[in-house]
């Protein structure tokens, strides 16, 4: 529908009147001209079918170029293409929201998809279902990045040559028509819970029996579902029930951090609250290393990874004397005898506090200890009666599948022809014995769909982009095992294919389109007689009502875990001198497969605070031992495996212990994730790589994840690490800051943490200025409940996510520049021991976490030092930023003791980070076309020069006010209704920690928690009166452990008791 | 003469010490002085000027990189939001004093040795209060936007924020730098009649004659001129001491710890005198090395007065020192103490421990009027005078900055060369100014020379001839 644009017609006889002498003449190059009135390409929406995509990124990228280069010395001329007709539900700048559900490694998350425009711009948790309650985890958030990564597969390519997407459909037909019986054909994929998935999967084996199916996941769950079969008989799922548990001990799984699920976190934190009720529980962890959970734990004991299983086994005999349980007993008999003992009195306590709440106690083993471990620790959970109450049972999602030693060895044997590897990465990540990217060279033909061309790409015969989750229909089980939708946002930016569209080709089906997939297994599984009425009802809420999977039950096969002990427990003393090493998940890139998006490269680990790099961490003892300090590059060598790693000193590890992530030094990752990125390149010194360290190459298929007896060597070279907090001691300032109390300490009085700190100090404060009024009618604040709060630090994602704020690259980081506009500061922290001085090596203390963001003082000190008035306070109480204003002193950010504020130093947005020190007349200037369409279009993207910081998402606000507003019509009632929405950091929060809302309104939830007892202002003696409360955190130590009465001893009042009225109490000087 | 056998001439001891030495005459004075602008350029002058120019045109194009890609380009970060910017500020502004304070306030309490070195230090303050000027020029993140700060009614109705002390500075600077201007002008105004009578071409006798504003020595000019010369002066004398307690308001009405102090004020301004002071005779010894015949001008005296000065208020300023560490101590204030701790043992105690040798101890050499005697140690101790005045910025600034509240925030700050040359830059800068106004300008003020000598006295002395 090529436009015809003709300049309206003369009035034959009146005067002419023209605009140029092309027009007067009537010369072709103006009809052309005039042909092309909106010349910057939007001609091209005149050509033949516009199609939505290139119509989107077109608005997209003009809006965000008005107005943003320098191209001339007057502001630039764009133009804004405007619908020319009315398109369904989109009212201009109106976000429209879509329920959907993003595939990860451990189940589907229920989401809801922010789009503008046609853009997903913003994800958020699907509040309506019970696994996702409105918060997410931090790959949720991260996602959008994903989808709108420059660097993704964008073409389909042949032998590594650019192809079409017809030839590449020609080709799969080819193979499907000659695949016979399917002898010789072989699937890898990666592991999903998608009903669809499974579907085809049972058409592609009825149609091809002899094709292999084999699904490998590096971090999968393969040890947890041996011990389960082993414990219980049968294949099934074995979750935790944390609402039912009064104690919990953790044998090395951080369920609270990198193997969370956002139900599981919540339902521990509410456990965990003092308020309405309710009885707080208590935790117990085992780890080698601080984790979130061991941040969280009342007591925790510091144990080598791999003598996790000697404790559980110690306890697993204190706990059968004291439960009487023969199975166990019998067990704990059966199982070799171990090297190594354990504090007695510790286990003994644990032991018996767990015993005290049969049935009311759980007792968790990670998913990377052996199957035999994590069997007994189903043999304690039976011999505590916990089976049923607390631990229950699932039917898996699929059908077991073949490993990926089982296709290698098919590989080795040529008896594969055609490989089709969908998703999965094997060359940079399966096991480093089985040579999978040799062995694949001996297939004809591999076809590869891939999200991007990395590590494995250049195996493929054929490889296709694959479609984002936001781009393709799909489907999936959530952890609960409901049925959750998955459908796409905006149709795919690259052209890419879905999983289901590729198999549904190899199953031949007559249309394979992913809507009809979905809705072919939707009606199977609803069993529904209206899928007119129930399909869209579906896709509006995002889940299938009623469809979680129910309880079943569990019963200990007590024989089959004492052969399994017998057998596979066997655990050799640690020696003094040797390392185990202990591969996990990053909590940033997860298996690697992030490693290419921004934001969480520049996610700093919860514990560590580290960015865009993994590190080998290693106790401070250790450390010290071996002479080693932060970034000093070390070898480790198991059984002939040898990687070269830098070294960070992170206190509570285990001695003899290294931690390392995995998923880093990848090589084809794209430009944010490979290593040798350069993030910036100096004018003097050396380039600074980033990308971390690829330690898949220490992993075995037999012991993927803990392996002992590593040999570590000095290479007597460093490594700049980018770590974003150079300081973690709380310099006895917990009191001012982190103010932290134990149960009973509450109990007695639950405003027990009143005065601490300066708080015991300072007499009435009074402020200099007089201020204006805050007279709205809405007055904004917000609460952060320490004793909630994990540190998992989803909210500085959800921020980043929300507000446009950018990433700054390896470089800028170490420059301490990085631009979070809310932070999760992490203290370690120890009270004083028994002999009243400090734990000086810091090998036992205690971590605390505790978000960061701007406070929102009523009596802010940045807002007086601003010359230019560029951040002042609005009458609902918000400390604004005009960036328009700002010419950038950073006096506000020197003022300012929480050092919330953030500067952009460089044009982190409009450069690339690699480019961001060049001069302005050379260097391009611009972003990604795709990054653009990432940005929320209720936020201004910042430039260079201006500060920034926490605004309480004011977008938000306005946004609120608004519809308040024209909703209510004339009506005099423009309050907004309480907690009717929230801000990002809030809404994602998966403990519900961080509260928002109106304090001026009595009911909302804000304005109850700040008048609870334990609210307290960080720093009142400045007199700042700032909006956001934290709370205090309680912990729950059993007062007959050992170290019970140092337990959250740091923040108390050391010298003397507070001052003034209660002095009389006996707070004698 | 009278015959009575009482002389009242004083003990040689006790004789006030001339002005200027040799006492020489006025025909001398205007010889001397105005030789040096009309003579050829001297070799040496071009072997100090064509560097100088050099590193100064390094520190523009520092600046110009610095515009282009954005404060980035420095060592700043969070939480160290100034630190080699507000330091040089702070330097130069302070170094921008002694010349005023010689001119106004010395002017005012009748202290006639000031004559001879006052229009150096003036064209010294003038030059060094631009170099400061610079550096909150540049320091912000969009230079193109700094007008937000002059108080004009705009469109928006957006006035600046008259409680932020940078707009106070921006005020107190920029009055001063006009006060200066408008002294040292008015000051050079008879000179450069001077300079144009005995001018030899038609160029200069016509530039000179235009700079003179019509100058003809009448009695009537003479007049005004002392009234002009009073009036400026006594404006000036407030603003001297005003500048730099402003400059410290920037830190003491802040609510860092180890900024938020009281004591800022006039310990900023002893210590800007102490600063402007070395500096001062750190730009004169050599010229009286390249211009021999200056020593009958700016004497031995003149240098024994200048290190008295120097000792003075480097006591103050060490007696500020150890006066906030009390306080620090006193206040129980856990916040101040560990500021102050890590002022010394901190992450740049260095700094600290250097800045309190340069600025306290080794002006205490002073005490010896051999000492003070001789050039070379002068020369020396000054050099540490001014490496100890901008340690104390550095310190004041950085360590605080780098560990203030939060321990999560703390974060180390080392320069990048940018910084380190555009620093270098502006030494650049403020010398090759000075080497122009040598040049061009007379560098001792002539006419007030001339009234402190004996001839321009012609009075009945004691114990001399009628």
């Amino acid at each position: 529908m090529k436009r015809i644009v003709n300049h309206p017609m003369e009035e034959a006889g009146g005067r002419k009147y023209w605009r140029s002498l092309g027009q007067l003449g009537d010369t072709p190059e103006y009809r052309g001209w005039l042909e092309r009135e909106f010349p910057q390409g939007a001609s091209e929406l005149s050509g033949g079918e516009v199609s939505r995509r290139a119509f989107l990124r077109l608005m997209g990228a003009s809006s965000a170029l008005a107005g943003l280069s320098l191209a001339a010395c007057r502001r630039p001329e764009k133009h804004l293409v405007a619908f020319t007709r009315g398109v369904e539900w989109s009212i201009p700048g109106k976000a429209l929201f879509y329920a959907t559900s993003m595939p990860t490694r451990k189940g589907h998350t229920p989401l809801i998809a922010q789009t503008h425009d046609g853009r997903p711009t913003k994800i958020e948790g699907n509040p309506l279902h019970a696994v996702s309650g409105g918060a997410t985890g931090l790959f949720e958030q991260a996602s959008i990045l994903d989808l709108y990564d420059p660097d993704r597969a964008r073409e389909f390519k042949h032998a590594g040559k650019v192809a079409t997407a017809e030839a590449f459909e020609k080709a799969i037909d080819a193979i499907v028509g000659k695949a016979g019986d399917g002898a010789g054909l072989a699937f890898l994929l990666e592991d999903s819970a998608s009903p669809t998935r499974e579907r085809l999967r049972g058409l592609i084996a009825s149609k091809f029996p002899k094709a292999m199916w084999a699904v490998y996941e590096p971090l999968g769950n393969t040890a947890a579902a041996e011990a389960a079969k082993a414990a219980f008989g049968a294949e099934v799922l074995v979750r935790p029930d944390f609402s039912k548990a009064d104690v919990v001990l953790s044998l090395d799984c951080d369920f609270l951090g990198i193997d969370s699920q956002t139900d599981q976190a919540r339902a521990y934190a509410k456990r965990r609250s003092v308020d309405g009720g309710n009885k707080m529980n208590r935790l117990y962890v085992v780890e080698n290393r601080f984790t979130v959970t061991g941040g969280m734990a009342d007591h925790r004991l510091r144990a080598q990874a791999s003598q996790v299983g000697a404790v559980a086994l110690q306890l697993a005999g204190e706990i059968a004397r004291l439960t009487g349980d023969v199975a166990l007993n019998s067990i704990v008999n059966a199982a070799p005898k171990t090297g190594t003992q354990f504090p007695a009195d510790w286990i003994k306590e644990c032991a018996a506090d767990l015993a005290g709440k049969k049935g009311a106690s759980l007792v968790l083993v990670g998913e990377r200890q052996r199957p035999a471990v994590q069997a007994l620790g189903y043999a304690i959970n039976a011999a505590l009666g916990n089976l049923g109450k607390t631990l229950s049972g699932a039917k898996p999602f699929n059908k077991p599948a073949a490993t990926i030693v089982e296709l290698a060895k098919a590989l080795g044997d040529k008896a594969v022809k055609t490989l089709v590897i969908v998703g999965s990465n094997p060359a940079y990540n399966a096991p480093a014995d089985i040579d999978f990217a040799a062995k694949a060279k001996n297939a004809e033909t591999v076809v590869r769909l891939g999200d991007d061309e990395d590590e494995t790409a250049p195996l493929a015969t054929w490889h296709a982009p694959m479609a984002h989750y936001l781009e393709a229909w799909g489907d999936g089980r959530a952890a609960d095992g409901s049925y959750l939708s998955v459908q796409p946002m905006i149709l795919p930016l690259f052209g890419g294919w879905s999983e289901i569209d590729l198999l549904a080709k190899f199953a031949a089906l007559p249309k394979p389109k992913g809507a009809e997939l979905v809705q072919e297994t939707f009606t199977k599984l609803s069993g529904t007689k209206d899928v007119a009425t129930d399909w869209p009802k579906f896709l509006y809420y995002g889940f299938l009502t009623g469809s979680a999977a129910g309880a079943a039950p569990l019963t200990l096969n007590a024989d089959a875990v004492a052969k399994l002990a017998a057998e596979k427990l066997s655990l050799p003393a640690p020696d003094a001198e040797s390392f185990e090493v202990v591969l996990v998940s990053d909590a940033s890139v997860d298996d690697g497969r992030y490693a290419n998006n921004g934001w969480v490269q520049e996610f700093p680990d919860p514990v560590s605070k580290l960015t865009w790099d993994n590190a080998a961490w290693i106790s401070p003892k250790s450390a010290k031992k071996l002479g080693l300090e932060n970034g000093d590059v070390i070898e480790v060598s198991v059984s002939g495996a040898k990687i070269e790693i830098p070294v960070l000193i992170v206190p509570g590890s285990a001695d003899n212990s290294l931690t390392i992530a995995l998923g880093y030094g990848r090589t084809a990752a794209g430009r944010v994730g490979s290593v040798a990125a350069t993030t910036e390149r100096y004018v003097f010194g050396d380039d600074v790589l980033s990308g971390g360290f690829n330690a898949y190459p220490l992993a075995t298929s037999a012991e993927p994840y803990i392996r002992i007896g590593a040999k570590v060597r000095s290479v007597g070279r460093s490594y700049l690490l980018a770590v974003t907090q150079e300081h973690g001691s709380l310099e006895g300032r917990g009191g001012d800051l982190v103010r932290e109390g134990t149960l009973k300490q509450y109990t007695e009085n639950p405003k027990f943490s009143e005065k601490f700190g300066m708080d015991a100090h300072i007499p009435e404060n009074r402020s200099l200025y007089a201020h204006p009024p805050l007279n709205d009618i809405h007055q904004w604040g917000m609460t952060v409940d320490l004793n909630a709060c994990t540190g998992c630090g989803v909210c500085m994602v959800a921020c980043q996510a929300e507000n446009n704020i950018p990433i700054v690259g390896k470089r800028q980081v170490i420059d301490g520049r990085e631009m979070h506009w809310i932070r999760a500061d992490r203290y370690f922290a120890s009270g004083p021991n028994a002999d009243g001085k400090y734990d000086q090596d810091m090998d036992e203390p205690e971590m605390v976490s505790q978000p960061m963001m701007c406070q929102h003082c009523e009596n802010a000190p940045c807002e007086t030092v601003c010359p230019v008035n560029a951040t002042v306070h609005s009458e609902d109480g918000l400390n604004v930023m005009a960036y328009n204003r700002c010419i950038g002193t950073r006096y506000c950010a020197n003022n300012c003791p929480f050092k919330v504020r953030r500067f952009n130093f460089f044009d982190y947005n409009e450069r690339q980070l690699t480019e961001l020190r060049k001069w302005n007349l050379i260097s391009d200037r611009g972003m990604e076309d795709t990054l653009k369409m990432s940005k929320n279009p209720n936020v201004t993207v910042r430039m260079r020069g201006v500060m920034e910081k926490c605004t309480f998402c004011v977008q938000r606000v306005q946004e609120a006010k608004i519809a308040t507003k024209a909703n209510g019509r004339d009506s005099a009632n423009v309050r907004i209704p309480a907690d009717s929405f929230t801000s990002a950091c809030a809404q994602v929060c998966p403990t519900g920690a961080i509260v928002f809302g109106d304090i001026a309104n009595p009911e909302s939830a804000v304005a109850k928690i700040r008048t609870g007892p334990r609210a307290y202002e960080l720093l009142k003696y400045l007199n700042l009166s700032t909006r956001v409360l934290y709370l205090t955190r309680l912990r729950n130590p059993n007062p007959r452990m050992p170290g019970a009465e140092t337990a959250a001893a740091y923040s108390q009042p050391k010298h003397h008791g507070p001052h003034g009225a209660d002095a009389k109490k006996g707070g004698a000087h | 003469m009278a015959d009575g056998a009482v002389s009242l001439e004083c003990p040689k001891e006790l004789q006030r010490v001339p002005l200027v030495g040799n006492e020489r005459k006025f025909p001398w004075i205007t010889q001397t002085v105005s030789e040096i602008v009309e003579g050829r350029t001297p070799i040496w002058w071009w072997v100090f000027f064509l560097p100088l120019a050099a590193l100064a045109l390094v520190g523009l194009l520092c600046i110009g990189y610095q515009i282009s890609n954005g404060v980035g380009v420095w060592g700043e970060n969070h939480p160290n939001g100034w630190a080699w910017d507000i330091t040089n500020f702070v330097f130069w502004i302070g170094i921008g004093h002694a010349g005023t304070l010689i001119s106004a306030i010395l002017f005012l309490t009748r202290q006639k040795w000031r004559t001879s070195i006052n229009r150096a230090s003036e064209a010294m303050t003038l030059f060094a209060v631009m170099c400061a000027a610079i550096f909150p020029g540049i320091h912000v993140g969009r230079v193109w936007m700094a007008w937000f700060l002059a108080p004009i009614p705009n469109a928006n109705a957006i006035w600046p924020n008259f409680r932020s002390p940078l707009l106070w500075d921006v005020f107190a600077v920029s009055t001063y730098f006009t006060v200066s201007v408008l002294f040292w002008y008015t000051g050079l105004v008879p000179d450069l009649a001077t300079l144009r009578d005995r001018a030899k071409s038609r160029v200069t006798q016509f530039i000179y004659g235009i700079l003179a504003l019509g100058w003809r020595g009448s009695n009537r000019h003479w007049r005004h001129y002392e009234m002009a010369y009073l009036i400026l002066a006594g404006l000036s004398t407030p603003l001297v001491l005003s500048v730099h307690s402003i400059v410290s308001f920037d830190f003491a009405t802040s609510i860092v710890p180890g900024w938020h102090t009281t004591i800022f004020p006039p310990y900023f301004v002893a210590g800007a005198i102490f600063g402007g002071f070395a500096m001062v005779l750190t730009i004169l010894l050599p010229a009286r090395i390249v211009y021999p015949k200056l020593d009958d001008l700016i004497t031995r005296n003149h240098v024994d007065k200048m290190a008295k000065i120097i000792l003075l208020t480097g006591s103050i300023v060490g007696y500020a020192y150890l006066m906030e560490l009390f306080i620090a101590w006193y206040g129980v204030n856990p916040y101040e103490r560990a500021a102050f701790w890590n002022r010394a043992f901190g992450w740049y105690g260095w700094t600290y421990f250097a800045m309190m040798f340069c600025n306290v101890i080794s002006p205490q050499i002073f005490w010896s009027k051999r000492m003070r005697n001789n050039y070379v140690v002068v020369f020396i101790v000054c050099q540490f005078v001014n490496c100890g005045m901008w340690f104390e910025r550095f310190v004041i600034i950085v360590t605080s900055l780098a560990q203030d509240f939060l321990p999560s925030s703390w974060g180390h700050y080392s320069p990048s060369w940018v910084e380190i040359w555009t620093f270098a830059g502006t030494f650049g800068i403020f010398l090759s100014l000075f080497l122009l106004f040598m040049r061009f300008l007379p560098m001792i003020a002539m006419s007030e020379v001339k009234i402190v000598v004996p001839e321009a006295d012609p009075h009945h002395k004691p114990g001399a001839a009628h």
